[in-house]
C-alpha cells in the first residue's frame, strides 16, 4: 500500500527522517520495502546518485529493523546486479538481519563479490547520504565477506569460488583477513559441524518471488494498450495489438544508455539466446519475440536496430526491438514496469522479462534477478499450448 | 635431448623471474625517491613517472604516495606527478584492486584542495568513476558559485561524463543566463544528450544571431535525438540567403549524408539554392560540398 502522506517533493533530509520514523514504528516498517519500488513518485525526477542514496538508506534502515519476506527480493536484487559498491555494502549488510539464513542466498552473495571487487570503494553506512574521503571504515567487499561469514556453513556451495579469492592476490591486508574470517565460519569451525540444514521447499529464494504466474482469468486485459503504436528497429510502425494480440509473446525491457552491464546489455543478449532456444524448438513462428525500450524519446530506431545487432538479436516480422511512438507512460502502468526518470532519461529500474499470452495479457513474469533463458522459453510453449488447446 | 630442452626452459624461467624482480626493485626504489622530502622536486618528478610499476606492490608504498598526493604543504609538481602516477596505475585494474577503496578516498579528500589544476584533474578522474560525491560537489557548485570547486563550464563538462548525473535542470537555467560563453556552450552539450532538448536546438541552429561554434553543436545534438528536425532545419538554413557559409555546409552535410534522397531530388527550390551557394564567394571547402551534394542530383 502506498502511503498518501509521502509526498514525492521530499528533499533528501526529509526523505531520511520519513525512512527512520517508518523503521522506528513496527506497525508502519512494511512500508520500508514499499519505498524500495523503482516506480515509487518519491524517486520521479531524481538523478541517479540521489536514488542511490535514498535506496541505501532504505536498506540501511531494512539492516537495522530485520529484512521481511517482502523486502528480501530487493536486497537479492541488489546483490544479483548491482553495480554500485554503497548500494551492494547496504544490500550485504541488510541480508544480514533476514531471520532465515539459507543455502540459496550464498550465490548471490558470491556473484556480488565477483561483480563489486573491481569497483569497490568505501563506504560509510551511519548516517545519511554520507561519503568517506578516509582510507577507514567499511567497503562493499568488506561488507560482503561479513554477509558470508554470517551464512557460516550455509555458504558451503560456494567455497570453490571464495578459495580461489584467497589463492589471488587482490585483496588488501585488512580484507584478507576477513576472508579468512569468512572460510572459518562457513567451514564450520565457528558453527559446529553440520548446522548447515538444507533449505526447505527451495528456501529463502522462494520466498523472495521472482517469477509470477496469473491464471487466465486474473489475467489483466490489454485493452488500455491496443492502440499504442509501437516502431521497430527498422522505423515500420505496429499497434500493440497488432503484434501482441496474434501469437503469445516473450517481451523484455532495457534502454540502450544503461550503464550496468548486468542489466539491459544483458537482458537483450539472453533475449537473443531466447530466440535460438524457440528457433531450436520450432517455435519461432508462433512465439513472438520483443524487447521494448524505456527511453523511446532516445533509443530511435537505427539506435535499436544497432543495439540489437550487436547482441545477435534475430529482427524481423515477428520478433523486434521496438518504442512507442507516443503514450509511454501507458505502456509503464499496464506493465507496472519497474522504472524512474529523472526528465527524459531513465535514473533507475528492475529487470523485468514478460510472457504475453495470445491476447496479449501478461500470463507470467520474471522480475529483479537473473532468470534462466530455458526456463522463460519452457514456460512460453506452455501458455502457447494452453492457447492452442482454448482456441482449438 | 629433452633434457636439454628443459634446461632452456628453466634457464628462460628464471631469466623472466629475475627481469620481473628488478624491475619490481626499481619500482620500488623509485616509489622511495618520489616520496622523500629530501630529494629534489625535479627528482621526485621523475621518478613519479616509474612509480606506476610497484605502486600496489605494498601497502606501505601505497599510503605514502597517498600522502604525498593529499599533503597541500608538498609541492604541487609533485602532487600532480603523484596524482598521474596512481593514474596509470589504476588503469590496470586487476592489479589495482587492493589499492582502489583507499585511491577512491584520497581523491574525495583532494577534490576540494587548495590548488585548482589538482582540484580539476582529480575532480575529472571522480567524474569518470560516476562519483556521487563529485557529482554533488559540481552540482552544489553550478546552483551556489560561492562554493563552486571550478569554474562553471568546466563543471558542466565533467558532469556530462556521466548522462545519468541530474544536471540537465541545471545546464538549462545556465542557459538563460550564461555567466560566459565558455558556460552556454558547454551547458549546450551537456543537454545534447536530453531528448527533450530537440527544441531548445531548433531555436539555437537557426538563431543567426548564435556563436557559430553553439550552432554547429545544436546540429550535432539535432542530428543525435531528431534527425528529421534537423533535415528540416538543413533546408531552411540553405533557403535562406543570408545565413553563414559554415552553416550552410553542415546542413548540406546533414541532408547530403542522411536525406531523403528522393524528396531531395524533387525540391527545385533547395537545389536552386545550393546552386547559388556553389556559385557565391564562400570558401572553396564548403563550396566543395555543394558541388558533392549537387553531382548526385545531376546538377
Amino acid at each position: 500500500m502506498r502511503n498518501a502522506t509521502i509526498e514525492r517533493a521530499l528533499s533528501e533530509p526529509q526523505f531520511a527522517a520519513l525512512v527512520d520514523a517508518l523503521a522506528a514504528d513496527p506497525d508502519r516498517r512494511e512500508q520500508l520495502a514499499e519505498l524500495l519500488r523503482e516506480d515509487h513518485a518519491l524517486y520521479n525526477d531524481r538523478g541517479a546518485a540521489t536514488v542511490v542514496r535514498m535506496r541505501g538508506w532504505v536498506l540501511l534502515a531494512l539492516a537495522r529493523v530485520g529484512v521481511t519476506d517482502a523486502a528480501l527480493i530487493f536486497v537479492l536484487e541488489e546483490l544479483d546486479t548491482g553495480i554500485d559498491a554503497y548500494l551492494v555494502a547496504c544490500a550485504a549488510r541488510a541480508l544480514r538481519s533476514y531471520p532465515h539464513p539459507d543455502a540459496t542466498l550464498a550465490p548471490f552473495v558470491a556473484r556480488a563479490l565477483a561483480n563489486i571487487r573491481y569497483r569497490d570503494e568505501p563506504v560509510s553506512l551511519e548516517s545519511y547520504g554520507e561519503y568517506v574521503v578516509s582510507a577507514t571504515g567499511s567497503s562493499a567487499v568488506s561488507e560482503l565477506l561479513a554477509t558470508l561469514a554470517w551464512l557460516g556453513p550455509h555458504a558451503r556451495g560456494v567455497l570453490p569460488e571464495l578459495d580461489a579469492l584467497r589463492a589471488q592476490s587482490g585483496l588488501t591486508r585488512k580484507l584478507r583477513l576477513d576472508l579468512d574470517r569468512a572460510l572459518q565460519a562457513i567451514r564450520g569451525s565457528a558453527y559446529g559441524e553440520g548446522a548447515a540444514t538444507p533449505a526447505c521447499c527451495g528456501g529463502a529464494l522462494a520466498d523472495a518471488r521472482s517469477t509470477s504466474t496469473f491464471a487466465p482469468d486474473s489475467r489483466r486485459d490489454c485493452g488500455p494498450v491496443r492502440s499504442i503504436v509501437l516502431q521497430d528497429q527498422d522505423g515500420r510502425s505496429i499497434t500493440f495489438a497488432d503484434f501482441f494480440c496474434q501469437r503469445p509473446s516473450i517481451v523484455v525491457f532495457f534502454y540502450t544508455r544503461c550503464d550496468n552491464p548486468m542489466k539491459c546489455s544483458l537482458t537483450v543478449t539472453k533475449l537473443a539466446r531466447v530466440q535460438k532456444l524457440l528457433a531450436a524448438r520450432r517455435l519461432a513462428d508462433k512465439i513472438h519475440s520483443a524487447a521494448i525500450t524505456y527511453d523511446p524519446a532516445f533509443d530511435l530506431p537505427e539506435r535499436l536496430r544497432v543495439y540489437g545487432q550487436d547482441r545477435g538479436v534475430r529482427m524481423d516480422a515477428d520478433h523486434r526491438m521496438l518504442r512507442a511512438v507516443e503514450d509511454n507512460d501507458a505502456l509503464r502502468k499496464h506493465f507496472e514496469l519497474g522504472v524512474n526518470f529523472v526528465e527524459s532519461l531513465v535514473n533507475r529500474h528492475r529487470i523485468e522479462v514478460y510472457i504475453l499470452d495470445a491476447e496479449g495479457r501478461i500470463a507470467v513474469s520474471f522480475a529483479r534477478i537473473h532468470w534462466d533463458e530455458a526456463d522463460v522459453v519452457a514456460r512460453a510453449a506452455a501458455v502457447l499450448e494452453r492457447d492452442e488447446f482454448r482456441f482449438a | 635431448m629433452a633434457k636439454k630442452q628443459k634446461a632452456k626452459k628453466q634457464k628462460t624461467k628464471k631469466r623472466k623471474a629475475a627481469k620481473k624482480s628488478s624491475a619490481r626493485m626499481a619500482g620500488r626504489r623509485a616509489i622511495s625517491v618520489a616520496t622523500s622530502a629530501d630529494k629534489t622536486v625535479k627528482q621526485r618528478v621523475a621518478a613519479m613517472a616509474a612509480a606506476p610499476l610497484a605502486v600496489c606492490e605494498s601497502e606501505k608504498d601505497l599510503q605514502a604516495m597517498l600522502k604525498v598526493l593529499s599533503d597541500s604543504s608538498e609541492p604541487i609538481a609533485v602532487r600532480l606527478a603523484a596524482l598521474q602516477s596512481l593514474g596509470a596505475a589504476a588503469f590496470s585494474v586487476l592489479s589495482f584492486e587492493s589499492c582502489r577503496a583507499d585511491y577512491i578516498a584520497t581523491l574525495r579528500k583532494v577534490a576540494d584542495d587548495p590548488d585548482p589544476e589538482l582540484r580539476q584533474r582529480v575532480l575529472g578522474i571522480l567524474m569518470r568513476e560516476k562519483d556521487g560525491y563529485a557529482q554533488r560537489k559540481l552540482l552544489d557548485g553550478l546552483k551556489n558559485p560561492a562554493k563552486a570547486l571550478l569554474p562553471p563550464e568546466k563543471a558542466l563538462q565533467l558532469l556530462s561524463y556521466d548522462v545519468h548525473a541530474d544536471a540537465y535542470s541545471v545546464a538549462r537555467d545556465i542557459l538563460k543566463k550564461p555567466p560566459n560563453d565558455e558556460a552556454k556552450r558547454e551547458a549546450l552539450r551537456l543537454l545534447a544528450a536530453d531528448a527533450k532538448a530537440v527544441p531548445l536546438f531548433e531555436k539555437v541552429l537557426r538563431d543567426k544571431k548564435e556563436l557559430r561554434e553553439n550552432r554547429q553543436i545544436a546540429a550535432s545534438a539535432l542530428h543525435a535525438l531528431h534527425p528529421d528536425k534537423l533535415q528540416q532545419s538543413a533546408r531552411k538554413i540553405l533557403l535562406d540567403k543570408s545565413d553563414y557559409a559554415d552553416i550552410k555546409a553542415t546542413s548540406l552535410t546533414a541532408l547530403e549524408q542522411f536525406g531523403d534522397e528522393e524528396a531531395l531530388g524533387k525540391d527545385k527550390a533547395l537545389l536552386q539554392s545550393i546552386n547559388r551557394f556553389r556559385a557565391s564567394k564562400a570558401p572553396a571547402k564548403y563550396k566543395q560540398t555543394a558541388r558533392r551534394f549537387l553531382s548526385k542530383y545531376d546538377q
